[in-house]
């Protein structure tokens, strides 16, 4: 049972991974911004899904990886390598600095210290000179889209792997203690702070990769691309939508929903913000637990499990 | 043998309120020490100032020797010091099986390393207070006397040397407090000292070796059970009206 | 010397009208437990309702006010009767989500109908100054710290003075005992929401007076806002009153010791300072 499981999802990575040579290049665009999104969605999930913090903020982890790799390729003609171990290491260092103090807050507080800490950082690289300031700065161009499909594919197994890991492991329950009741949790011996910091600097690293790999892509970074607000909408709506807390949830709400999002809009960016809006509204009100609890329940509940949902939390 | 927990002069204020005023006392390995009082005497209070939920504003507490007032909880726990609290607190979407294995991973010492390990560890305390037949159950799902029995497995999981119970009897019926009552009984007979805050007299008179009365956030009796129960104070406390 | 008086005075002229902008959110906040990360989203809106009227119907700004509140009146009473009222026993994340959902379409919106240039409302009296002791202040910002303070008085008698007022303080203290006492909290939650939508609307109708602003104003709006309720507390109007002056004096004199483009910079450095040092909030109590 388990090798088969195995195998199926060995010969999923396969066939994914053969996408680029067997699709049209708009196709292989639309699979490069779904694996980085689903990247993103993931990295979420290990805070806000697995310890329960919700960052709004988790954009600048984005943003400083877009620029540690752009700063280094642009500015001192480094490898990428070097560029998104720079990016990664800017992100680690941002999220043990300020996860400390911001860890310490709960519910709605730490996301809003995360939006605003995001919100600062933007305006802080704005008006660095080194990072181009306003006007952001140029990368060298890397002909062959498939190499960043490769490359995002690869961030996906690898960060999917981790979260893996993380459901099953000692760490992992840690994580879920914490997020049930914090308070239990360092009674029954969890510490806390060490565990939530570390979710919180690991959501941060893969973010920062999805981001490097973005900059690179489209060889460009300024400061309202690279720390764009609405992918902080995107990711957390994908991971809540999919399922926080599962493995497997963020996949299905990114693939799900960035998939919808395209077939709707002509424009791809612009018509994405109507629908992602409307899905995070109904999402809340009928599924605030993401598909994979629709998945669950469905069987036992039918179509009241979507009326439960609601009369338990109106007015 | 010097006692295993020692408290001097533990205070604890709330911006104005003197929830517990210079306590002290010691716990002596092995024994079973009562924690009784009327309501809002501070009981509650001192077993979270003991556990570290709460930080005292005055006070020295000794565990096994070591200082652990300025101690974070968790790390309390890891010298042995385990709680039941008095609102349940199953972690929910767990289910009971998974809650106990929380206590086996990160209990004394630094616990178990392996998930497996410990989930083995859970399935034998859950027996242990006779809740094994709901291992797989949602912790939410379970009536009020399982709860209790779970918070106590959660907390034995720990491995504890100190457990500290906070009214586990409540709202039990005749039957399920013997049960429960058995169940101490044989906590202790594995050498886990224990303090428990109670108001079930049939609870305290058959388990406690010693009472320590709380009244006001002060302690007004220490002694052997039968002679505190006696005491006229104790009485005027938990019986007399206070003309406000 | 007289610069640093020049850029105080600036500070709180732009403080005042800070303050009615957090007043919206503040009082959904403190009543009915909701951050609502689309009030930014509100301001804008009321500016772009000044814009029109002003540009279509040569209604004067000042005089639009009323209209502006009421739109988004209904704009908010709306969404909490029909949506939120459905989510209002959910965990908070939920809440901050729909409203971010909101949020994103209103942007979206506003940026389709009325396009992404920077607009302003400007009219005929926009340019006139007087001076005083030194310092020039301009006749709108002065119209619209006027106006600001106006509003909040209003907002604060209407609170402790009315019986609408009475019954929204009610259904913050205690839901289950309003309801006893004949109060329908889904009513009054509708009216609380439309409310706070209505301040930001009037907020939204002087921003454009005084500033540019384009669709996408809002999240950078909702932030100070939150950060003007955090530093002032959410106990009194006069909390957020004085939050809002600190927050306007603070981007004036960031402005010019540091530099115009760090204005942003400081404000939520700030936030995220105090929100680290006393998350509870500064004056009054915000947990």
């Amino acid at each position: 049972m388990r090798a088969a499981r195995g195998i199926g999802l060995g010969a999923a990575i396969a066939l994914l991974a053969l996408v680029p040579w067997i699709a049209s290049p708009t196709l292989v665009q639309f699979g490069i911004t779904t694996l980085l999104l689903a990247a993103l969605a993931q990295s979420w999930n290990i805070i806000g899904g697995y310890t329960g913090y919700a960052s709004f903020g988790n954009s600048v982890f984005f943003g400083l990886g877009s620029y540690g790799t752009a700063v280094a390729m642009a500015q001192f003609d480094l490898p990428f390598g070097v560029g998104m171990a720079l990016g990664a290491v800017l992100a680690i260092l941002c999220a043990l600095l300020f996860g400390f103090p911001l860890l310490r807050l709960r519910g709605h507080y730490f996301a809003i210290a995360t939006l605003a800490l995001a919100l600062a950082i933007t305006g802080i690289v704005s008006n660095l000179e080194i990072a181009g300031r306003n006007i952001g700065l140029v990368l060298p161009l890397l002909k062959g889209d498939w190499v960043f499909y490769e490359m995002a594919l690869v961030l996906v197994v690898l960060v999917t792997a981790v979260v893996f890991w993380i459901s099953r492991s000692r760490f992992g329950c840690a994580l879920i203690a914490i997020r049930e009741d914090e308070d239990a949790a360092a009674v029954m011996g969890v510490n806390t702070t060490r565990y939530k910091i570390t979710a919180f600097a690991l959501s941060g690293f893969f973010s920062s990769l999805a981001g490097g790999i973005h900059a690179y892509w489209i060889t460009f970074v300024d400061p309202v691309s690279a720390f764009d607000i609405s992918l902080n909408v995107k990711m957390i709506i994908m991971a809540i939508f999919g399922g926080p807390g599962s493995v497997f949830g963020p996949l299905i709400g990114a693939v799900i929903l960035s998939g919808v999002s395209d077939l709707l809009s002509t424009e791809v960016s612009n018509m994405a913000s109507l629908f992602f809006g409307a899905v995070i509204v109904l999402a809340v009100v009928f599924m605030p637990r993401g598909l994979v609890h629709v998945q669950q329940n469905f069987r036992r509940l039918r179509w009241r499990y979507f009326a439960q949902n609601v009369r338990n939390h109106r007015i | 043998m010097p006692p295993l927990l020692q408290i001097r002069d533990l205070s604890k204020r709330f911006s104005g309120l003197v929830a517990v005023d210079k306590v002290d006392f010691d716990i002596q390995t092995g024994e079973i020490l009562g924690l009784i009082g009327p309501n809002g005497a501070g009981k509650t209070t001192i077993v979270s100032l003991i556990s570290g939920t709460l930080r005292p504003t005055s006070g020295h507490l000794q565990f096994a020797g070591t200082p652990i007032a300025q101690l974070p909880a968790f790390r309390r726990a890891h010298l042995g010091i385990g709680r039941t609290f008095q609102l349940m607190k199953p972690f929910p979407g767990l289910d009971v099986l998974d809650n106990v294995a929380l206590g086996a991973l990160f209990g004394a010492g630094s616990g178990q390393r392996k998930l497996t390990q410990a989930r083995d560890d859970a399935a034998y305390w859950l027996d242990f207070v006779e809740l094994g037949h709901r291992k797989a159950q949602r912790a939410d799902d379970l009536g009020g006397p399982d709860r209790k029995r779970l918070e106590l497995a959660k907390a034995l999981a720990m491995r504890p040397r100190l457990l500290l119970l906070d009214e586990v009897m409540a709202g039990l019926n005749h039957t399920e407090v013997d049960e429960v009552i058995a169940v101490i009984r044989k906590v202790r007979e594995r050498g886990i000292t224990i303090l428990v805050i109670e108001h079930v007299m049939k609870a305290i008179q058959s388990l406690c070796d010693r009472l320590l009365v709380l009244h006001h956030g002060q302690k007004i009796a220490e002694g052997p059970t039968e002679a505190v129960l006696a005491d006229p104070q104790v009485i005027a406390a938990y019986l007399g009206q206070r003309r406000v | 010397m007289s610069l640093l008086l020049q850029v105080t005075a600036n500070g709180i002229l732009l403080g005042g009208l800070y303050a009615l902008m957090a007043l919206g959110l503040g009082l959904v906040w403190g009543v009915l437990n909701i951050v609502n990360l689309a009030h930014g989203a509100f301001i804008m809106l009321g500016a772009y309702a000044a814009f029109y009227l002003y540009t279509l119907l040569q209604i004067d700004p000042f005089v639009a006010l009323p209209v502006c509140m009421l739109a988004l009146f209904c704009l908010g009473f709306l969404l909490q009767r029909y949506v939120l009222n459905l989510i209002v026993r959910a965990p908070m994340f939920n809440t901050l989500l729909i409203t971010f959902g909101f949020d994103v379409v209103l942007t979206y919106l506003a940026q389709i109908a009325f396009s992404a240039d920077f607009r302003a409302v400007n009219p005929v009296y926009a340019g006139a100054n007087f001076a005083v002791a030194g310092v020039t202040l301009p006749l709108v910002r002065v119209l619209a710290f006027g106006a600001a303070l106006l509003l909040t008085t209003a907002l604060w008698l209407l609170l402790a003075r009315t019986r609408l007022g009475r019954a929204i303080r009610a259904c913050a203290q205690n839901l289950l005992a309003a309801r006893l006492y004949g109060v329908q909290p889904r009513t009054i939650y509708a009216l609380t929401f439309g409310l706070g939508a209505a301040l930001a609307g009037a907020a939204g109708d002087l921003y454009g007076v005084v500033s540019q602003f384009n669709p996408y104003i809002g999240n950078s709006l909702t932030a100070k806002s939150f950060a003007i309720c955090v530093i002032g507390g959410l106990d009194s109007p006069v909390g957020v009153i004085i939050g809002g002056l600190f927050l306007g004096l603070l981007e004036s004199l960031t402005a010019l010791y540091v530099g115009p483009t760090y204005t942003d910079v400081a404000s939520f450095g700030v936030l995220v300072l105090i929100l680290i040092v006393r998350p509870t909030g500064l004056l009054g109590r915000t947990a």
